[in-house]
C-alpha cells in the first residue's frame, strides 16, 4: 500500500505494525491447529475404540469344532431312558479311541476329554433323544472344543512363552496338534453366539436369551412410553393452560431428562420390585423402568415436532368448523408424525443400551435359557456384556466384544432408520 | 513518528480524487448472480448513497468493498475493485488489513456485549494501534467524539454497550468503527433500526465524518440519500442502473428506471 | 385369568361402541336431527366402558399380589412370629416356590398348607377379577347406552374424556419424580434411624460389610460417605479436565473454522462417540486404557494402582467430549451473526473475533453445558463400575483407586435386596445424595441456559 496517499495518519506498512500482523496470523493459525487437533484426539479415540473391539471380537465369530466318530455303547446307553445316559464316560471312550497311544490311566484320559467343550455330552445326549435308535451306532459328531484349545487354534496362545506359564502344556498342545493333522479340526461360523443362551463356558455362551430379553424390554419401554409420551406432549403443547402447574410439569420433563439412570433403577427397585412385588429380573419390569427414562425423550421429540407445524394449518382447519381436538388429531398429529418417530427411535436407540438400571432390578442374572415370556427371568443385551466382561475366562474377552459389536449393530440400524425418516419425510415449511 | 497524527494538514489530497474504482464488478451466492457488472469511482471525502428497491444487490455491493462477503461460504467475486489503485482480491493483500482501512456500520447496531470502552478500543487494540493505556484513552476519546457520543457517555465508560439507547448503539458502532482509523466508512441502512430523532443526530454525524472519510451509505429511504449524498448511485435487479451527482438523479434522471423508482412507481 | 378380562373387556369396548352407533342411527333414520355424529356416540360408549375398565384391571393386578401375601401371611403369623424381615421374606420365598410346584426337600406341613392356600387364593382373584371386570363392563355399557339421544353432546363427551385421558398422562412425568422422591426418602429415613445422620455426612469411613451372622467376626461396618464423596469429585474432575478443552476447542474449529464438507464428517462421527452406551466405554476401559496407563507408569518407575481413578476418568471424559462440543456449537451459534459481522468489519481476525467476541458471549450456555456434563460425570455409572475401585479412600491422587456414589450403589444392591439390612438401605442414602447433587446441578445449568437464550431471542 502507498503511503503517502494515507490521509488519517496511520502508517499501515510500519514493520512495528507489520511484526504485529505476523503474530496476529500465527495465532490463527494456532487456533486452528488446537481446533484441528482435538477433533483428531476425538477421530483417534472412535477408531481406537472400533479398532480394539474388532480386533478382539472377531476371533468370537467362529468357533473350533472337532469332527469324531463316537459309538454310542449301550452298555453305557438305555433306550428307554436316553436322558440318563452316561455319555461322559462315551465321549471318554471316543477320545481313547483317538489317541490309541495314550496310556489308559485317569489323568491323561481327562486332559483328552478336556479338549471337548464340556457341552459336548450335551449335544450327543440330544442327539440320542431325538432319535434313540441310533443307539449302538457309531455316528459322526461336530462338537465345539473347550475355550483353551480354541484360542489355541486361533493362535492366542504363544508357544513360546515357558510352559509353566501357559494354560495348555507341551504334551496337550502335541495331542491337539496331531488331531489338526488328521483333518478333524474345523473353525466353522460361530451360529451359536445368537442361537445359544448363556453359558459358564465360553465357547457355549450366547447372546440368545440376551437379545430376547432386551426385544421383550424394548417392547413394553415402547408400548409404555410412546402412547404416554404422545399424550403427555399433545396435551402440554396444544391444550395446556399456561400456569403455574403447565410450568412445573415442564421443569419436572426437564429435569427428569438429566437425572442419573442409576436413580431409577433404585426407583423400580423400590416400587416395583419392594412396594408391588414384581418379578426379579424380568424383561417387563425393565422395560417398565426403561420406559420411565425414555418419556422426557419422547415427550420433548414430540413437542418439538408438534411445533414445527406452521399454525397456518391448524387455523384452516378450525376455520371450516373442525373442534381443537379433530384438528390435532386429523391433522397435525399426523403431520408431525415423522419427527415424532424419529424422536422416539432415538430414546429407543438410548433406552436399548442403558445398563445401570436393568443391573438394579437383577438383570444380570445367570440364566441359561432365553425367556419365553416378558415376565421370565432373562437378562438384556447390554447388562450381558457387563457380565462377560466381568467373567475371568479369556474366551469371554472376545465374547464380550463380539456382544459389543451385536449391540452396536443394531444401535447403528435404530439410529439409521430414524435418519432415513428426517430426510425422507422432512417437509420445509 | 507519532502514532496518530492529527496535525497531518488534511488538504494534502485532491478533494475529487477517487479513493475506490470497481470495474465489471460480479457477485455469485451459489448459482444465482446478484450482481452484474456494476462499475462505479468512489470519491474521497463525499458521501455516496446507494439506492434502489430492496433485494437490487446494493448491500451486496457494498459488501463487496471490504471483503465481508468472504465470510459467506457460497459467495464469489469476480471482478476488479481498487482502493487507492491497489486491487483489494489480489492474493496478497489480507482481508483483515482491509477491514480496518474500509470500516462498516452495520444496519441493526450490534455493540459487542462489553463496556463502551472496550468497545471502541476492540480494533485499536486488536491492530496494535496503541501501545500505552495512554494512548488507547486517546484514541477512544477522539473516536467517540467524532462519533458525537463522548459527551452522553464519558462518564460511564465502563457500563456495557448493550445498555445504550438505540441511536447511541449505532453512534457507539460508528465510534468503533472511526477507531481503526478507516479511509472509507461503509454504513449498510444504518438508520432503518432508529426512530426519527436517533436518525437526525446520526445523519449529522455523517455530514461531519465526510471531512475525514470517503462514506458510502446503503439506504433505502430516497429523503436519506437527497439529504446526506452528493454522489447517488440507483441499483435495480443487480445492475448498476444510473450514477451521477445527487442532484442530478434526483432533479434530472436519464434512465426512465431511475425515474420511475425517484417518483415511486417501482420499488 | 388376566387375559380373560382383557378379552371381555375388548368385547365390552366393541359391543358398546357397536350399540350405541346403532341406536344414533335409529333415532337418526327417525328424522330426528343429532348433535353428534353416531360414531361419536359409539366412541362414547367405547371410552366410557374402556379406561374405567381398564383402570380397575391395572389396580387389581399390581394389588393382588400384595394382598394375597398379606392374607397367607396373617395365616401362619404364630410360625412366622419372632423372625425378622429377611427370614419371613425366605418363608415366603420358599411357600411361593411350593405354590409354583418346585418343592426342594421335606418342608413343614403349614408351609404346605398355607402355599395350599397361596394357590387357592390366587385362583379366587383370577375369577374374582373376571367377574368384577364383567359387571364393571356391563353397567358402564348400560349406563352410556342410556345416554344416546338427540340432544346428547356426544362429541363434547369423547373429547373430555380424551382431554382428562391426555393431562394424566402429562402428570405421569410429575408421578415419576414424585417416586423418585418417595422411595429414596422412605429408605433413607429408615437407614437414618440405623445409622445417624451425622455419621453419614461427615464420617470419612466407608466399610459397608456387615456381619451377616451374629456370631461373626467382622467389621463393625462404617458409613461415612465422605470418601465415596471425594472418589466421585477426583473421577468427575479428571473427566472434565479431559472433556473440557477437547471439546470446547473441536466445537471452535467447527463452528468457527471447518467448511460444511468437514462440518458434514465431523458431526457424525462425533455423534456415533455420543451414541455409545456406557457399557461399551466401561469395556474399553479395561481393555485398553487401564492396561495402557498400567504400562505406562511402570516405565516411568510411578506406582499405579489397578484400578486408577485415571483410567475411569479420562474414559468419562472420552464420553462428554461430543457432549461439551455440541452444547458448545449451539451456544456459539445463538450468538448473533451480527457481532461476528461488527467484529470481523473492524479487521479482526476469525481468531480474534472467536475468543474476543464470540467466546465471551456465548459463555452463559457454554457454562450451562459444562455443568450438565458435570451431572452426568457424576451420576455415570458403568463405567466406573467396570473400571473404577471398590474399597473407599480419602485420597485426591488420580493414580490411586477411589471409588464413587454410583459404584457403591451398585455393588450395594447387586444380588442381594434385603430392605432390612443398612447395607443395602445405604445404597438408597447415597442415591438420595446422588439426586439431590444432580437435581442442583441440572437446575442451575437449565437455569442459565434459558436465560441466555432469553437474551438473544
Amino acid at each position: 500500500m502507498t503511503d503517502q496517499t494515507n490521509n488519517t495518519g496511520f502508517d499501515w506498512a510500519s514493520p512495528s505494525f507489520q511484526s504485529h500482523m505476523k503474530k496476529r496470523r500465527r495465532s490463527q493459525i494456532q487456533l486452528k491447529l488446537l481446533g484441528l487437533g482435538a477433533i483428531a484426539i476425538a477421530f483417534m479415540m472412535l477408531m481406537l475404540l472400533i479398532t480394539s473391539l474388532v480386533s478382539t471380537g472377531y476371533h468370537a465369530f467362529t468357533q473350533t469344532h472337532l469332527k469324531v466318530e463316537v459309538f454310542l455303547d449301550p452298555e453305557h446307553l438305555d433306550p428307554a431312558k436316553p436322558a440318563r445316559g452316561n455319555y461322559r464316560q462315551i465321549l471318554t471312550d471316543t477320545m481313547k479311541t483317538q489317541f490309541p497311544d495314550v496310556p489308559d490311566d485317569r489323568a491323561e484320559l481327562r486332559k483328552l476329554t478336556s479338549i471337548l467343550s464340556n457341552g459336548a455330552q450335551f449335544t450327543i445326549r440330544d442327539r440320542v433323544m431325538e432319535n434313540p435308535d441310533l443307539i449302538g451306532e457309531t455316528v459322526q459328531f461336530n462338537v465345539p472344543v473347550a475355550d483353551t484349545y480354541d484360542q489355541l487354534n486361533k493362535g492366542l496362545i504363544d508357544p513360546d512363552t515357558p510352559e509353566e506359564y501357559r494354560r495348555l502344556k507341551n504334551d496337550e498342545i502335541a495331542n491337539f496338534e496331531l488331531l489338526k493333522d488328521r483333518g478333524a479340526i474345523t473353525e466353522p461360523l460361530n451360529t451359536a453366539l445368537l442361537t445359544n443362551a448363556d453359558s459358564r463356558f465360553p465357547e457355549l455362551a450366547g447372546l440368545k436369551g440376551a437379545l430376547v430379553g432386551s426385544f421383550y424390554a424394548l417392547l413394553t419401554c415402547f408400548l409404555l412410553s410412546f402412547p404416554l409420551g404422545i399424550g403427555a406432549a399433545i396435551y402440554l403443547e396444544e391444550f395446556a393452560p399456561r400456569n403455574r402447574v403447565s410450568d412445573l410439569i415442564e421443569i419436572n420433563i426437564n429435569n427428569l431428562a438429566a437425572v442419573p439412570s442409576v436413580v431409577f433403577g433404585l426407583l423400580a427397585l423400590a416400587v416395583f420390585l419392594g412396594w408391588f412385588g414384581m418379578p426379579r429380573s424380568a424383561p417387563f419390569v425393565g422395560g417398565m423402568t426403561l420406559a420411565l427414562m425414555t418419556l422426557p425423550t419422547i415427550i420433548i421429540a414430540t413437542r418439538a415436532a408438534l411445533k414445527a407445524v406452521p399454525p397456518s394449518i391448524r387455523e384452516a382447519a378450525l376455520a371450516v368448523g373442525a373442534s381443537k381436538q379433530q384438528v390435532v388429531f386429523g391433522h397435525v398429529l399426523p403431520l408431525a408424525m415423522p419427527g415424532i418417530l424419529t424422536g422416539t427411535i432415538i430414546g429407543l436407540a438410548q433406552a436399548l443400551g442403558e445398563t445401570a438400571p436393568l443391573l438394579l432390578i437383577g438383570m444380570n442374572a445367570f440364566i441359561t435359557s432365553a425367556p419365553s415370556t416378558p415376565f421370565d427371568s432373562a437378562t438384556a443385551l447390554p447388562t450381558q456384556i457387563f457380565i462377560w466382561a466381568d467373567s475371568p475366562e479369556r474366551g469371554f474377552v472376545s465374547r464380550t466384544s463380539a456382544a459389543i459389536l451385536v449391540l452396536l449393530t443394531f444401535l447403528i440400524m435404530m439410529n439409521a432408520i430414524a435418519i432415513f425418516l428426517r430426510q425422507k419425510f422432512e417437509r420445509k415449511w | 513518528m507519532t502514532m496518530f497524527d492529527v496535525t497531518k494538514p488534511e488538504t494534502a489530497v485532491d478533494q475529487t480524487d477517487i479513493k475506490i474504482a470497481a470495474s465489471n464488478v460480479q457477485v455469485f451466492y451459489g448459482d444465482t448472480q446478484a450482481i452484474k457488472d456494476v462499475d462505479v469511482d468512489i470519491q474521497d471525502k463525499t458521501v455516496t448513497a446507494f439506492i434502489g428497491p430492496s433485494g437490487c444487490g446494493k448491500s451486496t455491493f457494498l459488501r463487496c468493498l471490504n471483503r465481508m462477503n468472504d465470510t459467506i461460504d457460497s459467495c464469489r467475486v469476480e471482478g476488479r475493485i481498487l482502493l487507492d489503485e491497489q486491487d483489494i482480491y489480489a492474493p496478497q493483500v489480507d482481508p483483515v488489513q482491509l477491514r480496518a482501512k474500509v470500516g462498516m456500520v452495520f444496519q441493526k447496531p450490534n455493540p459487542f456485549p462489553k463496556s463502551i470502552y472496550d468497545n471502541v478500543a476492540y480494533g485499536p487494540k486488536i491492530h496494535g494501534m496503541a501501545r500505552t493505556k495512554g494512548e488507547l484513552d486517546e484514541v477512544v476519546e477522539k473516536s467517540l467524539r467524532r462519533a458525537a457520543l463522548w459527551e452522553e457517555v464519558k462518564d460511564r465508560l465502563d457500563t456495557p454497550g448493550t445498555g445504550l439507547s438505540g441511536g447511541q448503539q449505532q453512534r457507539l458502532c460508528i465510534a468503533r468503527a472511526v477507531a481503526t482509523r478507516p479511509e472509507v466508512l461503509l454504513m449498510d441502512e444504518p438508520c432503518s433500526a432508529l426512530d426519527p430523532i436517533a436518525t437526525a443526530q446520526v445523519e449529522e454525524l455523517i455530514d461531519e465524518l465526510k471531512q475525514r472519510f470517503s462514506v458510502v451509505i446503503v439506504t433505502h429511504s430516497m429523503q436519506q440519500a437527497a439529504r446526506v449524498s452528493q454522489k447517488t448511485a440507483f441499483f435495480h435487479l443487480g445492475n448498476l442502473v444510473e450514477y451521477d451527482d445527487t442532484n442530478t438523479i434526483f432533479t434530472n434522471p436519464q434512465d426512465p428506471r431511475t425515474e420511475s423508482y425517484i417518483t415511486g412507481r417501482i420499488g | 385369568m388376566t387375559l380373560l378380562a382383557f378379552v371381555i373387556l375388548l368385547t365390552a369396548v366393541t359391543v358398546g361402541y357397536v350399540i350405541n352407533l346403532r341406536a344414533a342411527r335409529a333415532i337418526r333414520d327417525g328424522g330426528t336431527r343429532m348433535h353428534s355424529l353416531e360414531s361419536f356416540h359409539g366412541g362414547y360408549a367405547a371410552l366410557m366402558t374402556l379406561v374405567p375398565t381398564f383402570f380397575l384391571i391395572i389396580i387389581w393386578m399390581l394389588f393382588q399380589g400384595t394382598v394375597i401375601e398379606l392374607i397367607v401371611k396373617s395365616g401362619i403369623s404364630d410360625q412366622l412370629e419372632g423372625l425378622g424381615t429377611g427370614e419371613t421374606q425366605l418363608v415366603m420365598a420358599e411357600i411361593r416356590s411350593i405354590a409354583g410346584g418346585r418343592i426342594f426337600g421335606t418342608p413343614e406341613q403349614w408351609k404346605l398348607d398355607a402355599a395350599e392356600r397361596l394357590v387357592a387364593l390366587r385362583g379366587l382373584s383370577g375369577w374374582l377379577l373376571v367377574a368384577v371386570t364383567a359387571a364393571l363392563a356391563t353397567t358402564m355399557l348400560y349406563v352410556s347406552r342410556r345416554t344416546v339421544s338427540s340432544e346428547f353432546r356426544a362429541r363434547q363427551g369423547v373429547e373430555r374424556i380424551v382431554h382428562v385421558l391426555m393431562a394424566g398422562c402429562a402428570t405421569v412425568a410429575i408421578f415419576v419424580t414424585i417416586g423418585i422422591v418417595a422411595s429414596l426418602l422412605f429408605e433413607t429415613f429408615r437407614f437414618f434411624q440405623m445409622v445417624p445422620f451425622w455419621d453419614f455426612l461427615l464420617g470419612t469411613n466407608w466399610e459397608p460389610q456387615i456381619p451377616i451372622r451374629e456370631d461373626q467376626v467382622a467389621a463393625e461396618g462404617a458409613f461415612g460417605m465422605l470418601p465415596v464423596f471425594l472418589g466421585t469429585l477426583v473421577i468427575a474432575f479428571v473427566a472434565m479436565v479431559i472433556a473440557t478443552p477437547i471439546g470446547l476447542l473441536s466445537a471452535i474449529y467447527l463452528h468457527e473454522f471447518a467448511s460444511n464438507r468437514i462440518r458434514g464428517v465431523v458431526k457424525p462421527v462425533l455423534e456415533v462417540l455420543a451414541g455409545v452406551p456406557t457399557v461399551v466405554y466401561g469395556f474399553f476401559a479395561i481393555l485398553v486404557i487401564a492396561p495402557a496407563i498400567r504400562s505406562f507408569g511402570t516405565d516411568l518407575g510411578l506406582p499405579i494402582a489397578s484400578n486408577t481413578a485415571l483410567a475411569a476418568g479420562s474414559v468419562m471424559g472420552i464420553m462428554l467430549i461430543p457432549f461439551i462440543s455440541s452444547f458448545a456449537d449451539d451456544a456459539l451459534g445463538a450468538v448473533p451473526r451480527s457481532l461476528r459481522d461488527g467484529s470481523l468489519a473492524v479487521g479482526a481476525t476469525q481468531a480474534e473475533t472467536m475468543l474476543k467476541v464470540l467466546f465471551p458471549a456465548a459463555i452463559p450456555g457454554i457454562v450451562g453445558g459444562i455443568l450438565l456434563a458435570i451431572s452426568r460425570a457424576i451420576g455415570e455409572t458403568m463405567i466406573v463400575v467396570m473400571a473404577a475401585g471398590l474399597i473407599a479412600k480419602m485420597t485426591i491422587n488420580p493414580l490411586d483407586s477411589v471409588t464413587t456414589v454410583t459404584v457403591q450403589i451398585v455393588t450395594l444392591l447387586i444380588g442381594d435386596t434385603a430392605f432390612d439390612s443398612p447395607k443395602t438401605l445405604a445404597a438408597f442414602a447415597l442415591g438420595m445424595v446422588l439426586f439431590l447433587m444432580t437435581l442442583c446441578i441440572n437446575i442451575l445449568a437449565l437455569r442459565i441456559v434459558r436465560k441466555y437464550r432469553e437474551i438473544y431471542d
